[in-house]
């Protein structure tokens, strides 16, 4: 398990270069329209544009489906059984005692299934054109403070770090004639503190020199610190940004205001 | 359980058979491995940083199966075994011990081991009470393990391991952080170990410690194993020990470079130096 | 340093006992002593880490380029003071060496020009240019040193303090790390204090040479002055480097050599020397 480290890949298309907050903004509306939108058609068209972008920033299609397993098992699950549990409307397609498949459940599953899919496949993209150390700097510089930046930033650096150190941490019990596999669920409770414990206990370590390193690169030195690699809005950013907000707003509008079914 | 009788010396107790292994992300680490170890055996595997050398160890207890190849340990194929069996017979003592420990009295970190063997009671007490003679633990029993010194919860990593009683002992890099007397003792007790019949395989780079106690050398490189000898076999070939990023001890090199003066080339200790200096000298 | 005494928070010995010490600018300094003989907790009084950042009870002076190290922040000594700790992967926190590397200029609100000026002069002095990109995570332990170094001097620091940097590297590691250190002292006019448990390159690199035990100084001078009293150093719990000890068991034999090697270059020298004069009568 390396988490979700592995999958920004470093590319020259126009959303690995747009500025990380248009793109935060720009997966923050379209998963608001995820859930806005209710009309199949309508989600559907909203996944087939979000599948284009994937397209445009060439995504590798095994890279993506890898990614994505879960999120695909877990649409499937939904197409499955939502029918079965949504009863509603006609025609009826088929019916087995309380169990009633219907046409609209059919569909009302697919637009759950679409919907989910939009909002992991839109997070997805998200993650895969934009650096961790990007998407901090962007949080910083919408508000939220340096230092709590800072802790998010070297959490994720020491993410794959830690979990590294797990898998050692079994591989060191396991040696000693532990096998995890095995027992109830109090046994296996049992076994899982002899990884954690030796785990906290060199992570706590490790957050020891972390703390002292900090403080002898003059950490906290002064409240105006600089920044090498700034973000900058440029025209095209906010250009993509206007695109996105009028993307979002018209079936807003047309569905809250005009109350046309959307 | 001291020695160990039924172990006839010089029969081969782990044995890699053409043993190649790559890593999930594309890295070959062992590009065929062949390599015995018999019973009773004192082997330092030595190699730089990436030879490959806790790759191979970790294919000896079963932590990792190769792409292609066989292990055999104690006769039986090592596939067909679970980690835990084989821990039965090959002991591994990790490099940071702080990984092991999680007790809170040494005690019942030594007994931790034999009891997932589904050892218990009298049997389970004497072996404990052995592991924590055997690395010069007697007195720290009740304490616990995260109090003590980095010398000091080695010995204890190493004791949970011996107290399964294991035949073969493998320790990753153990002099690491060590000072020259924490180094002395330990080797000692390792030494004491090997003369009751364990195999120890020592995996380091410190080439001291590999010039004092091993007799025999393998040397690692670029996942390949590209000298196997005795130790002074090893250290007068510096070209292969260059290969695999290593240096030889500086009284080594100080050898060398007196070979054209009559100066053997596989001294490998200071005493060792000046007897042959003396000898080559003429005097007394 | 005056007088300094520091005992760790929770612990009852002092870690250090009473250190009078001084070291000149541009000296290369290695603290030599085993552990716990208070050679980490000097390193980071250097900078300020002791006693404002390490919990513990601080009498005596301490200065630091003539700022007294109880009354000026770490934030202030660390432009004056690089430090670079033990374990490689903790000490680099950033996603990226060029985070990594400007990290501490950032701090100190260096314009960008500047920042990147010394983030490129960092990385060329330290041999690890072009790797701006790259995760610390894919880096070796060498290089990991050497991004920690480059970190350090970024913020152009006129000394450098260094607490056993050679403690996960290989034989080669260690090889191209001091040979670094002795670049930033020659070429660079650094001031280099480092902490050892090994003293063969203390031999080779030192100006001087100051022996630590139980939280004092034993001794300080030149490494010949310090490395070749065999007994003292076996005492402090250090093995003496192996051409001071051939040294030392030649003066037994022949007194009247007076050998004083302490590297391979000298004793090669007197060696040879020795060996091309024949005794010129067989006495006992």
């Amino acid at each position: 398990m390396s988490g979700f480290v592995d999958l920004y890949t470093a590319g020259d298309t126009f959303l690995h270069r747009m500025d990380p907050r248009v793109k935060m903004l720009a997966v923050l509306l379209f998963s608001l329209l995820a859930f806005v939108l209710s009309e199949l058609i309508h989600l559907v068209a909203l996944l087939a544009f979000i599948f284009l972008l994937l397209v445009l920033v060439r995504a590798s299609v095994s890279r993506t489906m890898f990614a994505l397993k879960f999120v695909l098992r877990f649409m499937a699950l939904i197409m499955v059984m939502w029918p079965l549990f949504d009863p509603s409307g006609t025609p009826v397609l088929a019916e087995l005692g309380p169990v009633k498949v219907t046409v609209p459940g059919i569909v009302h599953g697919l637009t759950a299934a679409a919907r989910v899919g939009c909002l992991a496949t839109v997070w997805y993209i998200l993650i895969f054109t934009t650096a961790q150390r990007d998407l901090v700097r962007a949080l910083v510089k919408m508000g939220v403070r340096f230092d709590i930046g800072l802790t998010l930033a070297i959490s994720l650096r020491f993410f794959p770090a830690f979990s590294f150190l797990i898998d050692s941490v079994m591989d060191a019990q396991r040696a000693r004639g532990m096998d995890f596999a095995k027992g109830n669920i109090l046994t296996r409770s049992k076994n899982y503190v002899a990884v954690l414990a030796p785990a906290v206990v060199t992570a706590l370590r490790m957050t020891d020199t972390i703390s002292l390193a900090l403080q002898s690169r003059a950490y906290g030195a002064r409240a105006d610190r600089t920044y090498l690699r700034d973000l900058r809005m440029r025209w095209s950013d906010y250009v993509a940004a206007s695109v996105v907000m009028i993307i979002f707003a018209v079936p807003v509008f047309a569905r809250f205001v005009l109350d046309i079914g959307v | 359980m001291i020695p160990l009788p039924e172990a006839d010396p010089g029969q081969r107790i782990v044995s890699l058979h053409d043993v190649k292994f790559t890593y999930d992300g594309g890295v070959e680490a062992l590009r065929g491995v062949n390599l015995h170890i018999r019973n009773g055996e004192f082997v330092a595997i030595v190699g730089g940083n990436g030879s490959g050398k806790t790759t191979l160890a970790k294919h000896m207890n079963g932590l990792l199966r190769p792409t292609s190849g066989e292990v055999m340990v104690s006769g039986k194929p090592a596939a067909g075994l679970s980690v835990a069996d084989l821990s039965r017979v090959v002991g591994y003592a990790f490099q940071n011990p702080d990984h092991q420990l999680f007790c809170t009295t040494v005690e019942a970190e030594v007994s931790y081991g034999p009891r997932n063997l589904g050892y218990h009671g009298p049997e389970l007490s004497r072996r404990v009470e052995y592991a924590i003679e055997a690395m010069g633990l007697g007195g720290f029993s009740e304490l616990p393990p995260l109090s003590l010194n980095l010398g000091q919860r080695r010995r204890v990593s190493i004791a949970a391991v011996i107290s399964m009683d294991p035949r073969v002992l493998i320790l990753d890099e153990p002099t690491t952080g060590l000072d020259a007397g924490e180094i002395r003792v330990l080797m000692e007790s390792i030494g004491e170990l090997n003369r009751e019949g364990r195999a120890i395989i020592l995996i380091t780079h410190e080439m001291k410690v590999v010039a004092e106690h091993a007799n025999r050398v393998v040397v690692m490189a670029d996942g390949r194993t590209v000298l196997d000898s005795d130790a002074r076999g090893v250290f007068a070939d510096l070209e292969v020990l260059a290969k695999a990023r290593l240096v030889p001890p500086p009284i080594s090199l100080l050898a060398h470079r007196l070979a054209s003066s009559g100066i053997s080339r596989d001294i490998m200790t200071p005493e060792e130096f000046v007897f042959d200096m003396m000898r080559a000298r003429g005097g007394p | 340093m005056r007088g300094v005494r520091f005992v760790h928070a929770g612990s009852q010995a002092r870690a250090l006992d009473g250190i009078d010490l001084d070291i000149a600018k541009g000296e290369f300094v290695t603290l030599l002593g085993a552990n716990g003989s208070g050679k980490s907790t000097l390193c980071m009084l250097a900078n300020g880490l002791v006693p404002h950042a390490v919990p513990g009870t601080f009498e005596g002076t301490a200065e630091v380029f003539g700022l007294d190290v109880s009354k000026y922040p770490v934030t202030v000594l660390a432009t004056r003071v690089g430090m670079v700790f033990q374990e490689p992967e903790s000490q680099l926190f950033c996603m990226s060496v060029e985070e990594e590397v400007a990290f501490g200029p950032e701090n100190l609100a260096v314009p960008k020009d500047e920042i990147r000026a010394r983030v490129e002069w960092a990385l060329e002095t330290v041999g690890m240019n072009g790797y701006n990109d790259r995760s610390p995570m894919t880096l070796s332990g060498g290089q990991k040193q050497r991004i920690a170094i480059a970190a350090a001097l970024a913020m152009h620091p006129p000394m450098i303090v260094l607490d056993e940097p050679a403690y996960a590297l290989d034989p080669i590691g260690r090889v191209e790390l001091f040979s670094l250190l002795k670049r930033l002292k020659e070429q660079h006019g650094m001031t280099v204090l480092l902490a050892e448990r090994d003293p063969e390159e203390a031999a080779v690199y030192s100006d001087r040479v100051v022996l630590m035990s139980k939280g004092k100084v034993v001794a300080s001078g030149t490494p010949r002055e310090t490395l070749l009293d065999v007994t003292r150093l076996r005492d402090i719990g250090i093995d003496p480097p192996q051409v001071a000890t051939v040294s030392a068991l030649i003066n037994e034999r022949l007194p009247r050599q007076a050998m004083s090697s302490i590297t391979i270059e000298e004793a090669e020298v007197a060696v040879s020397r020795l060996l091309s004069t024949r005794p010129r009568s067989i006495s006992r």
